[in-house]
């Protein structure tokens, strides 16, 4: 069982928010790359926008370009803070690149960022820019329990990733129409007792990572799962098991310990 | 043992959908303001959806189930906990306006960093100055450049004004473009160097008062001190001011990083940084327009006492503002108001 403990540790780092009411909830921290990747895009944005300007000032000013040199440099300067502090503010925490790559800076209590957040956090990219490509925000960001680059633990933000997730679908288990186990209601409902949490969401998961396991993996995980539920909690009849792949056998146990409750429905 | 899952979730999730629904609504809405039947519902489907993910938290054993109650316990959480400004409160001009007085009066509160930045620069402006005095080998490492070593060409030339080719108009406007963004580049730099403990703000304002000393005391030397007065004063006074009050910013920062978390209050501290920022950019750009179209003019075309003078008042404007606009003492203001409340 400690193997599948191990496994359930979580992967990346994650806040804990405990509200006034008592009620705790994790929210999932973004990593350097990801970010990288949302701060590049950015970037192309913005290099994008000065660039448009930098026409639009030279068709406009093309008698007096020094005019119009001087409008370009303050330009490109403002617009490099504006696009983030002004997003940010504005968007609950999203510029064009956090949006589609689902971050979202919040506020380390969990609740949504201040404009004035969006602006200290902003203004800190001079110095989380050193010396170059943000190496000094990426060392600080692995150095954080929570992932600050130095503006974010300046302005008590932290930016979290946001998957859009809808409910979970049924699983394959609820959907069988006939599970064999059910005739054998007093073999099920001793596996049902017997069985603890733990193997409950070990069955769980090996059928739930199917696809993510290579065939010979799969197998013996399948093999060496069925035969521990067969031999040490619930022995089904031979003739039963032996026209059972081990696969349909951990998905009938599946069935049976999430299923439906109805075990003394008669035989059909 | 174990919860059915399936009959749990087919029971909860009507509620769950419903509690999903209202919260699209919200975040879609402009100012995410609530009615009170909206907020009555909205309480009861958070806690009903957090007691929901309490028993699976429990159970240990969706954890899908689990990380989609999170999500939607957690922008329930946010909904009900925080009221962001309305539209018309972020573009209320008056509150755009407050800067101007917010900013002399955080420059007041925060005034013993103030006083520390001037006594780094000072340090450094003294040694910058007794080297070039009485080591003349040091002028070569401390002023690199050719034009801050050698005086003399340098104020003959721009006497002359042999070092404009275009349009001068324009020519200033890019250099006072330039000049704007880097010195702002640079203040910003002191002010998030506080992160560094407040070390790297305070090297910064060192170096920058070596070289003003050495520079300082290299043109009195060869005898072009009022020249060098008219040349600097006219923007320093803006100039060098702005790079202490970004010390200041840094230092400010420095002690509120080397506080215990639980004692500050993050939101409210660094609105004061922001605000010194803030207002040493807006000075910056008045430096930089100074810099650039008057004090690159020089003696046949504006006489250097007139230089001086201009550069002297706008000192003493400089002094007035940030020492008297705005609230003098706010808590005096609020020890009166408290006082009167209670006859």
């Amino acid at each position: 069982m400690t193997d599948s403990q191990l496994t359930r540790l979580p992967a990346t780092a994650e806040l804990t928010i405990a509200t006034p009411e008592g009620v705790l909830f994790r929210l999932p921290l973004a990593g350097p790359a990801l970010r990288l990747y949302a701060v590049l895009l950015d970037s192309v944005i913005v290099l994008g926008a000065v660039n448009g300007v930098g026409y639009l000032v030279y068709w406009i000013f093309a008698k007096a370009p020094g005019f119009g040199l001087m409008l370009i440099t303050l330009a490109e300067f403002a617009i490099g803070f504006l696009y983030g502090a002004v997003l940010e503010g504005l968007w609950n925490g999203q510029t064009v690149g956090k949006r589609l790559f689902h971050l979202r800076v919040i506020d380390q209590s969990g609740l949504p960022l201040l404009i004035e957040q969006a602006w200290v956090r902003n203004l800190m990219r001079v110095f989380d820019a050193l010396p170059f490509a943000y190496l000094v925000g990426g060392v600080s960001v692995l150095s954080s329990r929570l992932m600050q680059r130095f503006g974010d633990r300046v302005a008590g933000t932290l930016v979290v990733r946001e998957t859009p997730l809808g409910a979970p679908a049924q699983e394959a288990w609820t959907r069988q129409k006939y599970n064999s186990f059910m005739n054998y209601p007093v073999l099920a409902m001793r596996l049902r007792r017997a069985a603890t949490p733990e193997l409950a969401s070990l069955i769980q998961d090996a059928l739930r990572r199917r696809n993510e396991l290579a065939p010979y993996a799969r197998r013996e995980i399948y093999r060496e799962l069925a035969g521990y539920l067969q031999t040490e909690i619930a022995p089904f009849p031979d003739d039963l098991v032996e026209m059972l792949s081990d696969e349909q056998y951990l998905t009938n146990a599946a069935g049976v310990l999430f299923g439906d409750q109805h075990l003394s429905r008669p035989h059909r | 043992m174990i919860l059915d899952l399936e009959r749990f979730q087919a029971q909860a999730r009507p509620r769950w959908s419903k509690l999903e629904a209202l919260l699209a609504a919200l975040e879609a809405r402009p100012d995410r303001r609530l009615n009170p039947s909206e907020a009555e519902q909205l309480q009861e489907l958070y806690a009903q959806t957090a007691a929901d993910l309490n028993r699976v938290t429990h159970g240990a054993l969706a954890p899908e189930l689990r990380q989609y109650l999170e999500r939607l316990v957690a922008r329930a959480y946010a909904e009900l906990y925080y009221a962001p400004p309305t539209r018309s409160e972020v573009w209320q001009p008056r509150r755009w306006l407050r800067i101007f007085t917010a900013f002399p009066e955080a420059f007041r509160r925060q005034s013993r960093y103030f006083v520390l930045a001037v006594l780094i620069t000072v340090l450094g402006c003294a040694l910058g100055g007794l080297a070039v005095r009485y080591d003349p080998a040091s002028v070569d490492v401390l002023l690199p450049a050719d034009y801050l070593r050698n005086p003399g060409q340098r104020v003959h030339t721009e006497e002359k004004g042999q070092s404009r080719h275009m349009d001068s108009a324009q020519v200033e406007a890019m250099f006072s473009a330039e000049l704007i963004r880097h010195n702002i580049q640079v203040a910003l730099l002191a002010a998030a160097l506080g992160v560094t403990f407040g070390i790297g703000t305070a090297l910064l304002l060192f170096e920058n008062g070596v070289l003003l000393g050495a520079v300082a005391v290299r043109y009195t030397q060869q005898g072009f001190g009022v020249f060098a007065a008219a040349w600097l004063l006219p923007h320093g006074v803006f100039e060098i001011p702005s790079i202490l009050i970004a010390g200041q910013a840094g230092f400010y920062l420095a002690r509120l990083l080397l506080r215990r978390r639980e004692e500050r209050n993050t939101r409210q501290s660094v609105s004061e940084w922001l605000v010194l920022v803030a207002g040493l950019a807006m000075m910056l750009v008045w430096a930089g327009i100074m810099e650039a179209f008057f004090s690159q003019k020089h003696a046949p075309v504006l006489p250097y006492g007139f230089k001086v003078t201009v550069g002297v008042a706008e000192l003493v404007l400089l002094t007035i503002y940030l020492l008297l606009i705005g609230r003098r003492d706010v808590g005096a203001e609020v020890r009166a108001r408290i006082s009167s409340e209670k006859k």
